[in-house]
């Protein structure tokens, strides 16, 4: 498929696929808590509640079927975090799979981070569709044979075997976090990646895991004097010395590790005043931010708050340059949702490949996209009603007052259990990753 | 709008205390929100309150532009008056994993039982209402209690209660 990943509200999305359970029944440990594809597109990885990582490979094409769509099979699955007991604090520390991120390939085998909230830990993901036969001293099943009955010499050779594929963890980066790791971002350097808790950011070398630089502590020296915490953190995608972090009051700093060694002072801040007709007890809440991804060219970075995304000029620090409301319908609600404390979930966002479309979850399994080039925005849902092989999905409507028109869904009816947090976008083609509670959607461009 | 504000400061508190009980250890991002939250509606209850009261005590406005300045000077000085309230409640909102806040929290939970009979008001049901002068009594016996000059913090807490107290008899 020649895609360059663009196109929005002209592209017609089609389901694909759909991972998990069919059963209503959630089972905790199945939730899941990220989803990354990896540089290439062609591996799909997602982590779950219960310390869980499964990767999904996208099948090689079939050139003759052009119309033929290219599915996600399971590739490995490994138990990558278990639940751990600080006994020196008395804490239970969950396995839950917080994110992962890939790392570029460089040779055969593949590489990702994954975190939990205190450790992080770097597994190799390899294949071997070969193993050596034809041992002197050892049976086919690995038992010594009698030295007496050896009366040849034989040189051993590989045979094709069924495909194996291994997940082994390399480096396991402990003991860098006293409060929970939010993000971890990979550097384009390739050897460095950050990690970031409430309080600290942290930078390691993938290769050290006994030592890491604390670049940014924002711990008050009081803690009674606490007003923020860190929210999220990334690395410009092709500057190595620069990143951001995000914050729970709205603001998004900028820092330059050329600068000095402690980036608590930042390069920039990006900061848009408060609305002040806005303004209610849960004003801090909405503002802030759960996500902040940088666009691929480099030139704009995205957040995510509980209402809006927000794309920003890394040039602007003032008031970002494109504000796209998600569910702006919710904000007379603020009151409910914090009764219920879904006011607090996290929600991601993401870009597609060349930038011109960003997408991000909502409730009733119901997610969006924002077409930037052309200022259009569809509500879509992920749902096993639509589930037919290529069936196109049809743009939802959310009725916010008044007469409810056909089709449409009043907010009373949203089902606020059915959340899409955690979203993912092909880097080259139009194929997304939206994760409902404990189900992964694969939704494909439609192709005529 | 305070009815509000009192609902939202009791929703605030209760979320506060089954954040401790939660798996996976205390949530510093979620507290501080609810903590900024419970703080923001608290304050509103508090002027609305003090502004009920000040109403309350006007039985001749002899000065019509007397009566009025009261009010609004006492709700000037609200914010300033709950700060070191504030400061001293907080370590009790958030709890501190960190060795060097441990012994702050640990000094203060003898206040912890002063704070908690000062929202029974505020918590959902469970406990029952102490009057206003059992209320007070107990607050000055935590005074005497506590006043044993140990630690400068805990003197912040004292000048906080006599003010409190101040808000009440007015």
């Amino acid at each position: 498929m020649a895609g360059a990943g663009g196109g929005g509200n002209d592209v017609q999305w089609c389901f694909s696929q759909v991972k998990g359970a069919i059963d209503d029944d959630v089972a905790e440990a199945d939730i899941i808590s990220t989803v990354e594809f990896n540089h290439s597109g062609e591996l799909l990885a997602t982590g779950d509640k219960g310390g869980r990582v499964v990767i999904f490979q996208q099948e090689t094409e079939n050139k003759s079927q052009p119309q033929c769509r290219s599915e996600y099979n399971v590739y490995s699955t490994f138990q990558s975090h278990e639940p751990e007991f600080d006994y020196l604090k008395s804490l239970e520390i969950e396995e839950k799979i917080n994110k992962i991120r890939w790392l570029p390939q460089k040779n055969a085998a593949q590489f990702l981070l994954s975190t939990n909230d205190k450790t992080i830990k770097l597994w190799k993901i390899s294949e071997r569709d070969k193993r050596p036969e034809g041992y002197n001293l050892k049976e086919e099943d690995g038992r010594y044979r009698d030295a007496a009955t050896i009366t040849t010499l034989r040189v051993p050779v590989f045979r094709p075997m069924d495909l194996m594929v291994e997940a082994s963890p390399r480096r396991v980066f402990v003991n860098g976090h006293t409060y929970h790791i939010n993000s971890i971002s990979v550097n384009s350097d390739n050897e460095t990646y950050l990690s970031a808790d409430d309080l600290r950011i942290n930078l390691w070398h993938l290769e050290i895991t006994d030592r890491s630089f604390n670049v940014v502590d924002i711990k008050p020296a009081n803690m009674e004097e606490l007003t923020e915490v860190i929210t999220a953190t990334e690395f410009h995608p092709h500057q190595c010395n620069t990143f951001v972090y995000s914050s729970s009051k709205g603001t998004i700093r900028l820092c330059d590790m050329r600068a000095s060694a402690l980036c608590d002072k930042h390069s920039k801040l990006f900061e848009e005043p408060e609305d002040p007709s806005n303004r209610s007890f849960f004003s801090e809440i909405i503002s802030s931010i759960s996500d902040v991804k940088f666009s691929h060219n480099g030139r704009y970075m995205m957040t995510r708050d509980y209402l809006s995304v927000k794309i920003w000029d890394l040039n602007m620090e003032n008031r970002p340059v494109e504000t796209y409301q998600v569910h702006e319908y919710l904000r007379s609600k603020l009151c409910s949702l914090y009764e219920n404390d879904c006011i607090f979930d996290k929600f991601e966002c993401c870009w597609n490949g060349n930038d011109s479309v960003v997408m991000t979850g909502s409730y009733n399994n119901f997610f969006r996209m924002l077409d930037r080039s052309q200022r259009r925005d569809v509500t879509l849902e992920a749902s096993r009603e639509s589930c037919k092989p290529r069936q196109v999905l049809k743009p939802r409507r959310v009725c916010a007052g008044g007469k409810r028109k056909k089709d449409e869904i009043s907010v009373d009816s949203l089902d606020f259990n059915k959340k899409i947090l955690h979203t993912a976008w092909h880097p080259q083609e139009n194929i997304i990753a939206v994760a409902t509670t404990n189900n992964l959607y694969i939704f494909q461009e439609k192709m005529n | 709008m305070d009815v509000e504000a009192k609902r939202i400061m009791a929703l605030s508190i209760s979320k506060l205390y089954s954040l401790r009980t939660q798996r996976g250890g205390l949530k510093l991002h979620r507290s501080l929100l609810l903590s900024m939250t419970m703080r923001a509606a608290r304050d509103i209850y508090h002027t609305a309150q003090l502004l009920r009261d000040a109403e309350e005590e006007q039985v001749v406005p002899c000065a019509p532009d007397a009566a009025p300045e009261e009010p609004m000077e006492i709700s000037k000085d609200s914010p300033q008056t709950l700060t070191p309230k504030e400061v001293a409640m907080k370590p009790q909102e958030t709890v501190e994993e960190d060795k060097e806040n441990r012994c702050a929290s640990e000094r203060h939970s003898r206040k912890r039982r002063g704070k908690t009979a000062l929202e029974t008001d505020f918590l959902p049901l469970k406990k029952a209402k102490m009057e206003t002068d059992e209320e007070k009594q107990h607050l000055q016996g935590e005074v005497l209690r506590t006043n044993n000059g140990n630690s400068c913090r805990q003197a912040e807490t004292l000048t906080a209660f006599p003010t409190n107290r101040t808000i009440v008899a007015c």
